[in-house]
């Protein structure tokens, strides 16, 4: 596959067909991104707009806005087990303003993360659904994610006891 | 751009029946192209599969309650590895109908096309590969593998192992019309190694690289072909060859192998062909070259020596056989060298045997400089043989101390002032040459007795050719020997240097005696009883009225300088110059240069015109011998005139007032033979008393450090300790125990124990 000139910008294209216009560099935080334009040469998509088809436009465009903030950061390698920001909550100033959406927002944006290999914007994610159950009680924690306790009080009082080593005292 | 239809996200047959339409597409028709929309469709279906809630694999209830969320994928895997292993057994059965280069060319185009489509499926099933197929590696599933790893595991296992003897044997084809000069694609064979070198998955950890696939299948039966080949050829060429050819074809296929991993093979093997050369190109024929050696040696070819030695390095123990024959070659030419010039043994000029010896040393360190490499175990082999041939040669026998004596006497040939002298600035280079030799002789302390003993005459006698030389040479000794060893000549030196001084406040004295005139011109030198190799006079002698009063003259300055000290008056080292004002036929007087004793005799001469051989012997009062030797000196010289033409009691001598010589200095100080002779005896008579001395002086010195030894231990130690000086005998250090033992500087304890006494 050759290319005379590297192509600068790709084009993406939500579900619903809408295009959006990205440096090829913030799309290719995308790992999913970076394979395809590796694998299909520049020509491919210079013209074309790369169909996501499991992402909406209000997502998307959430998405390729974190992806220019965070277009100089130092790609993370792949599966480093000794990454600090996993075994962290903290989340920097700007990611955590990013993440101030609804709750519906914020799962999209996961699974949109998931999707696209995007692994710094999926760890994000995850700490911040993690800071909403940090220091919750069960009954906290329903009501933050609206699940209905479908245990009986018998069973919650064998999972509590299992898990006493686990509580704060 | 209308969203493509996906397959059912938990259906697993409706899936995989799409993803298998994509996949066929890339493995087989990639040249094609494969759309951006088709890409992502089989990534989405990939992704989506793996990520439905619904998708019920059979075995999720067992496995799921303990590892919490359950992950799918493992049918998409299953069902991959299937289709590539049916796709795998198509190229086998494909590859059955092509043999040799053919067949290389299929093995690479398929194998380039399967790795290509790899990497995109690898993609394509990055999500099974993030999710599923971490998760079961991190559970120590030995048999699970990335996607790409999955591939290259497929490919060993089914097509590898039933192709690579059939690809190896056209590799070796290949390689094989190569050696014979054939010009091949050299690309083919790279990238089967290549291919080769892709297989070899740890275990452990498939993620690194092995070199075992490519081990076991290239290079093991590469290298069984190369040495095939190589030991074939070059025992039909050693057949139908000389030697030096075949050290030539040796050289030049040694050179094309290692060319040839660069070329076209793995780096790595660099190390075991070479060896695999080595031990069929030179081993196999080692002892063939080397019995060329000497060949080579006798007709001084050096090149095709040099080809030998390096063809040799390469294997291991090859050069010691050289270095043997080497140095026998070398103490030989240093014996013939030595015999060719010792036909004449007793009349032996020192430059001529030192010349010889020179001569066959630079020949050979030349030729260990240009053809082996200026190698340490060469050179010594070169130092063992000029050690043997300096040492022990033709002209050794007649006197085990006459390497040291002639070196010794060259260096005096070399320092002595005379009309044939040699340049400073090869002067200086002939000392160090010189110092070559010296490097060799083992009895450094002959020499040593001998080079003072020429030095006191050179310095006495100031007829040293330069200042600068002298020291330079000292110094030379000094490097190789240390601080003791010249220890005694330096202070020569010194004593010379002191005389000069005290000569002229002895002038300045002399100058203020109002009443006491001299006629005399004197010059004294006060030499170190200790540092000079000299001998007081062995004859008497009454020296004349007019040296006498000025030699007490001088003692009694030299008493009040240093005051308690003994002077012993060297006559037979003495010289002067007389002016004869007698004879007639000529305008300038000439001048004698004579010795103290010719004087008093010639002073004689003064007061009566006539003189008995009676007289002559009372008023100098000189024994027998040497006078008789000096007036037989006189009488030849024409000076003197003998009444009836003898030496001998009874005979009258009278000057010759006729005399007549070309030159108006006359040297009548020609040094008597006997006096020669004897000195040479008295060195070498000296050389063993002091041996035993030194030997005597390191053994109390070792048993003062230790106190106690065993007895073996003690003449071990010694001989290292004085072999620098010269090789000492056992039973000398034997005798020289014994002797300190009755002297009670040692004593006898159990278990053949020494103990040293304070």
């Amino acid at each position: 596959m050759t290319t005379e000139k590297p192509v600068e910008k790709v084009i993406l294209a939500s579900n619903e067909g809408t295009k959006i216009t990205v440096d090829r560099e913030v799309a290719c935080r995308s790992v999913l991104i970076k394979n395809l334009i590796d694998d299909l040469g520049d020509e491919a998509v210079a013209n074309d707009a790369i169909p996501l088809m499991n992402v909406n436009s209000a997502v998307l465009n959430k998405v390729v806005e974190w992806c220019e903030h965070h277009r100089n950061d130092v790609a993370q390698s792949g599966d480093d087990e000794n990454d600090n920001r996993k075994k962290t909550t903290d989340i920097d100033e700007w990611d955590q303003k990013f993440m101030q959406v609804d709750q519906e927002m914020l799962f999209e944006i996961i699974l949109a993360a998931n999707y696209m290999d995007i692994k710094a914007l999926l760890d994000v994610g995850c700490k911040t659904v993690a800071n909403m159950i940090k220091g919750k009680s069960p009954e906290e924690i329903r009501k933050t994610f609206n699940i209905t306790n479908d245990f009986t009080p018998e069973e919650e009082e064998q999972i509590r006891r299992e898990n006493e080593w686990a509580e704060d005292r | 751009m209308a969203p493509i239809a996906q397959p059912p996200r938990d259906d697993v047959d409706q899936t995989w029946k799409f993803l298998r339409n994509g996949i066929d597409r890339i493995m087989t028709n990639l040249q094609d192209g494969l759309d951006l929309r088709d890409y992502m469709n089989l990534y989405t279906t990939v992704h989506n599969f793996c990520t439905s809630q619904k998708a019920v694999s059979f075995n999720t209830s067992q496995v799921g309650a303990h590892r919490g969320a359950h992950l799918l994928g493992e049918d998409l895997y299953k069902l991959l590895t299937e289709y590539l292993t049916e796709h795998l057994n198509g190229l086998v059965a494909e590859s059955q109908t092509h043999t040799d280069e053919a067949l290389l060319a299929y093995y690479i185009r398929e194998w380039d096309r399967y790795t290509n489509a790899a990497k995109y499926i690898h993609h394509i099933f990055r999500y099974l590969n993030r999710h599923w197929v971490k998760r079961e590696m991190d559970e120590g599933k030995k048999s699970i593998y990335d996607v790409y790893i999955l591939h290259l595991v497929k490919w060993r296992d089914v097509l590898f192992f039933k192709v690579k003897d059939k690809v190896m044997e056209a590799v070796l084809k290949l390689i094989e019309r190569h050696r014979n000069g054939e010009t091949i694609e050299h690309k083919q064979i790279k990238l089967v190694v290549e291919s080769f070198i892709s297989l070899g998955l740890d275990e452990a950890d498939s993620s690194k690289p092995t070199l075992e696939v490519y081990r076991y299948h290239f290079e093991k039966p590469f290298l069984d072909a190369t040495k095939v080949f190589y030991q074939n050829e070059s025992k039909q060429f050693v057949a139908e060859n000389s030697v030096v050819e075949y050290m030539k074809k040796a050289e030049t296929r040694i050179a094309e192998e290692e060319e040839r991993v660069g070329l076209y093979l793995h780096g790595d093997i660099i190390i075991p062909l070479k060896k695999a050369c080595n031990q069929v190109l030179i081993e196999e024929h080692s002892n063939l070259l080397r019995e060329e050696f000497q060949v080579l040696l006798d007709n001084n070819r050096e090149d095709d020596m040099k080809r030998m030695y390096s063809l040799l390095s390469r294997i291991s123990g090859g050069l010691d056989p050289l270095r043997l024959k080497f140095e026998a070659h070398v103490r030989n030419a240093g014996l013939t060298a030595v015999s060719k010039v010792a036909s004449d043994a007793d009349k032996l000029e020192p430059k001529v045997y030192v010349d010889a010896l020179l001569e066959t040393h630079t020949q050979y360190q030349g030729l260990v400089k240009r053809a082996f490499n200026d190698e340490p175990e060469f050179t010594r082999s070169l130092d063992n043989a000029c050690r043997e041939f300096v040492n022990r040669n033709q002209v050794c026998k007649l006197g085990s101390n006459k390497s040291p004596e002639l070196l010794a006497k060259y260096s005096d040939v070399l320092l002595r002032k005379s009309s044939t002298g040699v340049e400073d600035a090869t002067l200086e280079d002939t000392l160090t040459q010189l110092m070559t030799v010296f490097k060799y002789i083992e009895d450094k302390d002959v020499f040593q007795k001998y080079y003072s003993r020429m030095l006191a005459r050179r310095l006495v006698h100031s007829n040293s050719s330069s200042d600068d030389a002298e020291t330079s040479m000292i110094s030379k000794l000094k490097e190789a020997c240390g601080f003791e060893y010249t220890n005694k000549l330096q202070r020569m030196f010194t004593d010379m240097q002191i005389s000069k001084d005290l000569n002229i406040g002895f002038k300045e004295h002399v100058a203020g005696l109002v009443d006491e005139k001299t006629t005399l011109d004197s010059t004294y030198s006060i030499l170190g009883t200790g540092f000079w190799p000299l001998i007081p006079p062995t004859t008497n002698f009454n020296p004349p009225q007019e040296i006498q009063q000025d030699c007490e003259r001088f003692i009694r300055y030299y008493k009040t300088k240093h005051d308690g000290r003994k002077l012993t008056w060297l006559w037979q080292l003495c010289k002067g110059e007389v002016k004869a004002t007698y004879i007639k036929n000529t305008k300038m007087p000439y001048t004698f240069q004579v010795s103290a004793y010719q004087l008093a005799i010639l002073l004689l001469f003064n007061h009566h015109d006539k003189n008995t051989y009676e007289e002559i012997s009372m008023s100098t009062a000189l024994n027998t011998d040497p006078l008789d030797q000096i007036l037989a000196i006189l009488l030849k010289a024409k000076v003197l005139i003998s009444d009836n033409g003898k030496v001998a009691p009874g005979s009258t001598f009278s000057l010759n007032y006729d005399f007549k010589n070309k030159k108006f200095r006359v040297n009548l100080n020609v040094g008597m033979k006997s006096e020669a002779k004897q000195e040479e005896a008295e060195t070498n008579k000296t050389i063993e008393e002091d041996r035993r001395l030194l030997l005597q002086s390191a053994i109390v010195r070792i048993m003062k450090a230790r106190k106690r030894m065993k007895h073996q231990q003690l003449v071990s130690e010694t001989i290292a300790q004085i072999k620098g000086r010269f090789v000492p005998k056992v039973a000398d250090i034997k005798k020289c125990i014994e002797i300190l033992l009755d002297k009670e500087y040692l004593e006898r304890l159990e278990d053949e124990d020494l103990g040293y006494l304070a």
